[in-house]
């Protein structure tokens, strides 16, 4: 077979070598054209080439000894060749910048080397350091124990593998399969996905292939489309049903995993259902709520308060919030993402403890405070549970002693340390806070784990908490005289619970356990 | 990393050889100059240099592009509009690539400095290198393969 063969990863180095071929170059301008991994690759590799240079020209403006003469000697002057004035401009317009260079600037952004992410699991085990569903992956080796992962590369193509297995992930565009099973699935736009293999490199033309390696020989196996297999001597296309090499083995089926994956989430919300029936007869609740969606309610906004005996005036409204898919399918959620979304409630009563409870999935941090629970205002014994900016969960509570003016700041604030980072975003997510009024001490919890326990200076004991009109992922009416902060929550929330007691720490183990995605 | 570093990486994406890079340099720097008293302090130089660099990489690329492999507009604006947004990152890449390049062994390093040494063709930088241009290519190849390693290792070291 004659077909060319385009290597992303070589055009660009040929292209900044000065040595790509008309043809190539076209191939590698549609490329860049339609994918931004393989731009931001081009700008990657063209800044080394940059710093390369740089680098080499400095080492040859000092003298080298074990170096040969080049027919060329360079000096800094001879890499502009260009009149000296227009450099000395170069330089001062750059030396001006350092000075007014603004700080903001060199504030990092974020970024990430990921190639590729982790999307689906089934009783996987890794070798090094474990990987769960939703992790993005660098360019690394994957040592698969055991179970099923499936990955997705951000070129488009999606492997599956079964451990035992060992799997390198060079780029977004190219992979290694050192030994196991294999399957891979390349649409149209992931055209030219490479798949090295002990013997043999195989160049997808858009298409889904298996690939057994055991004891350093590959066997692979075309379901559909077209593969290229290079050889050490030969090129050879692969079409439809055609098979390369011995296997003793069955190539990966690819059906059997989505029913897994399926079957599991069914056993995980069956098994939550079972718990929440019985947890909501806990005489200790004041409001709990599953995010049941009625699709028979004409409104479309009730949140029912599910606590048993029923208490119909702790049920809650949504205002914008819109239903969404849960911790599994099958289980609602509502999303909050614009300003206005929230959850409404009246919550009767005086208490001299509370633990609030939910499974949230934040998508971002994205507001000074991000609000999980709060009541209208904020007068004494009211209490407060928002995400702060830098990640960290932030239970306040106030008492104004009555000689201390209004204006006075005067609320006992309590933060955890940092849990929303960019690993935990996206994800679902356990949070508890408890707070007992007589000891002042708060103890917060993400995913069943202590990540906050304090006193705070200001507690004075027995002090009353009450809620009264009160919101689930906002702050919407504010203090009189404030103009109204923007404080949704960016995310999911899709159970809540609101006790008149202290939990305990094995309790909020329990409600983790049972309610835990996977 | 000099701002004229950042510049360079930057062209270099857009522009087919280091002479155009020059060229345009060379051309940016100038009207920079010139119009530097336009130049708001407090507001951001890179992109505000960055929009110059750009503009002469396009007009460079068009008055070459009849004879030459050069990128047609719609991606030279992608390129130059994702750059500007990455330039911290690009510095930390060049901090890191400029650490594992002083780790490399002197015979390893010796390949890096036939090829890119300023205004050498390819196959010139081999011959001089006494090397076939394949076998060349290969060594380089390596090379930086063993670069792009070392230097997404450091990152994520240095990454909090």
């Amino acid at each position: 077979m004659n077909v060319p063969e385009f290597n992303l990863n070589e055009a660009i180095d040929h292209h900044l070598d000065g040595t790509l071929s008309p043809e190539d170059f076209t191939r590698l301008q549609e490329t860049l054209l339609f994918d931004p991994t393989a731009r931001a690759l081009l700008r990657q590799r063209s800044q080394m080439d940059a710093t390369l240079r740089d680098w080499t020209l400095a080492r040859q403006s000092t003298p080298l000894t074990a170096w040969q003469p080049s027919p060329k000697p360079p000096t800094p002057s001879s890499w502009f060749r260009r009149p000296i004035q227009t450099t000395l401009a170069t330089a001062a317009a750059i030396t001006l910048a350092f000075v007014l260079w603004p700080k903001e600037y060199n504030s990092p952004e974020a970024t990430s080397s990921g190639v590729a992410m982790l999307s689906q699991t089934l009783d996987a085990e890794f070798a090094h350091s474990p990987l769960r569903s939703g992790d993005t992956i660098t360019p690394r080796t994957i040592k698969l124990t055991k179970g099923l992962t499936q990955i997705e590369f951000f070129s488009g193509a999606t492997a599956l593998l079964e451990g035992a297995a060992e799997l390198e992930i060079i780029s977004s565009w190219e992979a290694r399969c050192l030994s196991g099973r294999i399957r891979v699935h390349v649409p149209p736009a992931a055209k030219g996905f490479l798949l090295h293999a002990p013997g043999m490199k195989l160049e997808d033309l858009g298409t889904e292939f298996a690939l057994n390696v055991k004891d350093n020989t590959s066997a692979v196996h075309v379901f559909e489309g077209e593969v290229i297999a290079h050889t050490d001597r030969t090129s050879s296309s692969l079409k439809q049903g055609m098979t390369l090499g011995n296997t003793t083995t069955d190539f990966l089926p690819i059906t059997e995993l989505h029913d897994l994956i399926a079957q599991r989430q069914q056993r995980r919300l069956d098994a939550w259902q079972d718990w929440s029936n019985q947890a909501r007869t806990d005489p200790r609740l004041i409001a709990y709520y599953t995010f049941k969606h009625w699709t028979d309610d004409r409104w479309d906004r009730l949140v029912n308060n599910f606590t048993e005996p029923r208490n119909p005036k702790h049920s809650g409204g949504a205002v914008g919030a819109r239903w969404t898919e849960g911790r599994w399918p099958g289980k609602e959620a509502l999303g909050f993402k614009r300003p206005g979304d929230r959850v409404r409630m009246s919550l009767e009563g005086t208490y001299s403890a509370l633990t609030l409870s939910c499974w949230v999935k934040v998508d971002s941090v994205d507001k000074k405070y991000n609000s999980l629970l709060l009541t209208d205002g904020y007068d004494n014994g009211e209490p407060h549970w928002q995400i702060f900016q830098d990640g960290s969960l932030m239970f306040s509570i106030t008492y104004r002693p009555g000689d201390v003016p209004k204006s006075a700041k005067y609320n006992q604030i309590y933060y955890s340390k940092p849990v929303f980072t960019a690993d935990s975003l996206g994800r679902w997510h356990h949070l508890a806070v408890t707070y007992d009024s007589t000891s002042g001490e708060v103890i917060q919890y993400f995913d069943a784990q202590e990540v906050g326990r304090e006193i705070s200076p200001l507690h004075q004991p027995a002090r009353p908490i009450t809620f009264g009109p009160c919101e689930i992922g906002n702050w919407g009416l504010p203090t009189q005289n404030h103009d109204s902060p923007i404080r949704n929550l960016n995310g999911a929330i899709d159970e809540f619970a609101i006790y008149q007691a202290v939990l305990s720490p094995t309790e909020i183990l329990q409600q983790f356990e049972a309610g835990k995605p996977e | 990393m000099a701002h004229e570093s950042r510049l360079r990486g930057f062209l270099r994406t857009l522009l087919p050889t280091w002479e155009d890079v020059d060229d345009v340099l060379q051309e940016t720097s100038l009207i920079a100059w010139r119009k530097f008293s336009q130049f708001e302090p407090n507001t951001h130089f890179m992109a505000w240099i960055g929009t110059i660099a750009r503009f002469e990489a396009l007009r460079h690329s068009r008055n070459k592009a009849r004879d030459r492999l050069v990128f047609n507009d719609d991606l030279l604006d992608l390129l130059a509009d994702e750059s500007l947004t990455e330039t911290d990152l690009r510095e930390r890449e060049h901090q890191a690539l400029r650490h594992c390049l002083d780790k490399l062994p002197a015979d390893q390093a010796r390949w890096l400095e036939h090829a890119y040494q300023p205004g050498i063709k390819f196959h010139e930088a081999a011959q001089l290198a006494g090397k076939s241009v394949t076998a060349f290519y290969k060594i380089l190849q390596r090379l930086r393969a063993i670069l792009q390693t070392c230097m997404t290792k450091e990152l994520q070291h240095s990454t909090p």
